[in-house]
């Protein structure tokens, strides 16, 4: 029997980063099939393929054996593939009815909407996923959980027999993640295949019969979740890393040495800090020390970095700064006990796009670039470049734009904005992020030399090779909670992995 | 790069100035000739008429740029500006307890002036304390600023006469063709220099451009934008001032689509609606343009309704001419 779906070959390339490279995928009816890997893998570009939001490169599609095309959302949902996307695309200000019958080729389309219709269509979804509220009721009343299960209801209702889902248990508490896998088990039963996008090993062991792991784009192999344990899943994950294994060796020299200086005062001291995603997180900050954060998509990585520049709303615990107690309520105010935050997103919350180079640098300490009150472009032009030599930060002009450079220049272009507002503790939110390797080469230097120059450097960052490169300690956070420490001596890719999985704790 | 090269090359990227050149050669080409020969767009007297004209909208606009560069807009302009003349003559009207008219005067003028930044600053307030869309506190303002004007001059005119009193020594005073142009081109230089030159001007660009980054940079967001404000409505009030002069009364009526008329000189000069990108010198641009057109074409006799149907099509015209394709 052929299987019920097959993705073969699949490729895609973003500019000059490969998503997936000959990735593929076999789905058997009525199976629950984990997709899982590391942050970047692939998993959810593998996914928005077969649902028809992405279109490949290369590869093919077969449905029941049978060659599909797949070139929107529409075909997918023709072919009986739904997926329920990480971030739900759902409409707040409709009802719960009007969702699921939108853009439904299922649900026969009139000049006018019968409501009374709409309601007698979605009903025995909604019975079928548990969801006890009426189809009228606004989509905005209802937790994310049960909006969950509305896109669920929606799959079921366009008669899906293949369900992605993409970390669906991402923004769900305890009591909602149970309810949605007693679904899926249900569904399973049914002969609907679900596609479980995840990389937390105990749900994808309590779901799952089958997981697919992928590592850089492409396959590393299949195998039956019940016959295996989460330490061999993360080792797949992880891969050979003996290239790695000698670039931070080599690396554990220099460490050593910044250990020796650690011994002092911690700089920045966090006990219990907690917010809306953080919980009861403690760390020591010393100076000239690199502190690590390691964590999933979603772990409290960022969350860290904006509790302590005044961004997320701190509910309990306390932040010392030299011994002495702080209170960062606002970026402005962090920025003014020497706090200062690299964010992970450097269009969104970086560069002024439209902004020049030099002005993009000199924003955050502009009242230094002053002359008899007026701004001046000489002393901005003598601040920065030395900064931007420093940085090998490549530009037509000072004057050409944030938003003409490439990727790497620009973050270049605001990690001398910090330089140059020089706070003594730095967050540094993932900063070689889709840049190119010879400018993440020049930003790891930069961090060494913040290190050397005594400042505090806090690295958050989906990259494990990174964080072993740079760190002199390495922090491991799943679901907002601290669940490991390493020193860079004891800390291995399996180690942080398995803490930041939560294998550990799935372990049977 | 040498300043002036850099100048220079400023210039040229404000291509406002290509459509203010092609108007005014319109305008030599099609301008009616006097009796001595000489063409009448060319005389001194009319060119300082335009720029008497526009004089009073340029203000407003100065003031509006700013606003705009943040990603904002102010509807209430053209409100404050009638509150003002109103306030200026009822100050000029009353009884003054002490003597010489000078210090009435500058009371006078200093209440109304003052009031317009009042307002201004509590539409600024609204926007950036209770993050109410700018769109929305200002039409409010709009509507309530001109209730304020009419109930406080019980919807009447005050009129300035022109004897020897306060009121009309102020008038003769403050309608000089010098003292309107001379103050205009004096506020225009200032915010020139505010806007391209200070760390204000700086964090109200980058908060048009990015307001996201700026908050990660610890911009003084809030503070920035109510000063925004209050300075455009400060700038209607001032408007207001020169306006009362001009027309010998304080009417709490006029003004009513003031702030379309200096919305439209921003974007004209090339300001982005949606902030972060334009220039004061841009604006100056913007309000020539208008002012040339609607001097060619009240030269040309051109029936009034006209007139607006040829600047509709000017300001989409000019918009375009200077739309860039974005960077990505």
């Amino acid at each position: 029997m052929p299987d019920l779906l097959r993705a073969e070959g699949i490729g895609k390339r973003y500019g000059g980063v490969c998503a997936l490279r000959n990735a593929s995928l076999a789905l058997a009816a009525g199976e629950a099939h984990a997709l899982v890997g590391e942050n970047g893998a692939g998993k959810s570009t593998l996914a928005k393929v077969i649902a028809g939001s992405v279109r490949p490169d290369a590869g093919r599609i077969l449905i029941d054996g049978e060659p599909a095309s797949i070139r929107n959302p529409l075909d997918a949902q023709r072919l009986g593939i739904g997926i329920i996307y990480q971030e739900l695309d759902l409409f707040p200000h409709l009802s719960i009815g009007e969702n699921i019958v939108v853009g439904n080729l299922s649900f026969p389309e009139t000049a006018l909407v019968d409501f009374r219709k709409v309601d007698d269509f979605c009903r025995p979804f909604l019975e079928r996923v548990g969801l006890r509220r009426r189809p009228r009721e606004l989509l905005s009343r209802l937790s994310i959980g049960q909006a969950q299960l509305v896109a669920l209801a929606r799959a079921l209702s366009m008669r899906a027999r293949v369900i992605l889902m993409d970390e669906p248990t991402s923004s769900l508490g305890e009591d909602a993640a149970g309810r949605l896998f007693r679904t899926i088990r249900e569904l399973t039963q049914s002969g609907v295949a679900i596609v479980y996008v995840s990389h937390k090993m105990d749900e994808i062991f309590r779901v799952c019969g089958r997981a697919t792991v992928l590592r850089d784009g492409g396959n590393v192999g299949t195998l039956e979740v019940p016959k295996s344990t989460p330490d061999a899943l993360v080792r797949m994950m992880v891969g050979q890393v003996g290239n790695l294994r000698a670039d931070w060796q080599s690396a554990r020299a220099a460490v050593a040495n910044r250990r020796a200086d650690c011994q002092s005062a911690p700089l920045l001291s966090v006990s219990g800090l907690t917010t809306r995603k953080l919980h009861n997180v403690s760390f020591d900050l010393r100076s000239g020390e690199v502190l690590g954060i390691a964590g999933l998509v979603g772990a409290g990585r960022s969350e860290l970095g904006a509790a302590l520049f005044g961004l997320a709303r701190v509910r309990a615990g306390e932040i010392r700064l030299r011994g002495v107690p702080i209170e960062p309520k606002s970026p402005a105010a962090a920025m003014r006990h020497g706090i200062g935050l690299l964010p992970e997103d450097r269009k969104l919350q970086g560069l002024m796009m439209d902004m020049s180079v030099l002005e993009n640098g000199a924003l955050a300490a502009c009242r230094g670039m002053r002359r008899f009150g007026f701004l001046s472009a000489e002393r901005e032009r003598r601040a920065l470049d030395p900064l931007y030599r420093q940085l090998g930060l490549k530009c037509a002009s000072f004057s050409a734009p944030a938003g003409s450079l490439s990727g790497g220049n620009q973050q270049k272009a605001l990690l001398a904005r910090w330089l140059l507002a020089d706070p003594g503790v730095l967050f540094l939110d993932d900063p070689a992020r889709g840049i190119d390797v010879g400018a993440k080469q020049d930003i790891y230097r930069i961090i060494g030399a913040l290190a050397a120059a005594g400042k505090g450097v806090i690295l958050a960052s989906s990259e494990l090779p990174e964080l072993l490169r740079c760190s002199s300690r390495i922090l491991v956070l799943a679901d907002g909670r601290v669940t490991a420490a390493y020193d860079a001596a004891e800390a291995t890719p399996e180690r942080i992995m398995a803490a930041a999985t939560g294998a550990a704790e799935a372990r049977p | 790069m040498k300043p002036w090269a850099a100048a220079a090359d400023r210039l040229r990227e404000l291509k406002g100035l290509m459509a203010l050149a092609g108007i005014v050669l319109l305008a030599i080409a099609i301008s009616p000739v006097a009796p001595d020969g000489s063409r009448i767009f060319l005389q001194a007297g009319n060119l300082t008429d335009i720029l008497r004209q526009i004089s009073l909208i340029g203000i407003v606009s100065l003031g509006m740029t700013l606003v705009i560069l943040t990603g904002g807009i102010d509807l209430s302009v053209g409100s404050t500006l009638a509150l003002s003349t109103s306030l200026v003559a009822m100050g000029l009207t009353r009884a003054w307890p002490g003597s010489g008219y000078a210090p009435h005067i500058l009371y006078a003028i200093a209440a109304a002036t003052l009031a317009g930044g009042l307002a201004g600053a509590v539409n600024g307030a609204a926007i950036a304390g209770i993050e109410i869309q700018p769109f929305i506190v200002t039409l409010a303002s709009m509507i309530g600023i001109r209730g304020l004007a009419k109930w406080l001059t019980n919807n009447a005119n005050i009129d300035i006469g022109f004897g020897r009193d306060v009121a009309a020594e102020f008038a003769a005073v403050f309608r000089q063709k010098p003292l309107v142009i001379g103050s205009y081109a004096v506020l225009a230089a200032v915010f020139w220099v505010l806007l391209s030159r200070t760390v204000f001007g700086r964090h109200v660009r980058a908060i048009g451009d990015n307001e996201t980054a700026a908050r990660y940079a610890g911009l003084p967001i809030r503070r920035v934008k109510i000063v925004v404000y209050a300075l455009a409505g400060l700038l209607a009030g001032f408007a207001g001032v020169l306006y009362a002069a001009e027309n010998h009364q304080g009417n709490p009526n006029v003004g009513v689509a003031y702030e379309l008329d200096a919305i439209a000189a921003v974007v004209i000069g090339g300001t982005r609606l949606a902030g972060g990108k334009g220039s004061i010198a841009g604006t100056i641009v913007g309000t020539l343009i208008m002012g040339v057109l609607t001097n060619m074409l009240r030269l040309g006799n051109v029936d009034s309704n006209v007139e607006m149907m040829v600047k509709a099509v000017i300001i989409v015209l000019a918009v375009a001419i200077q739309r860039q394709r974005s960077v990505d």
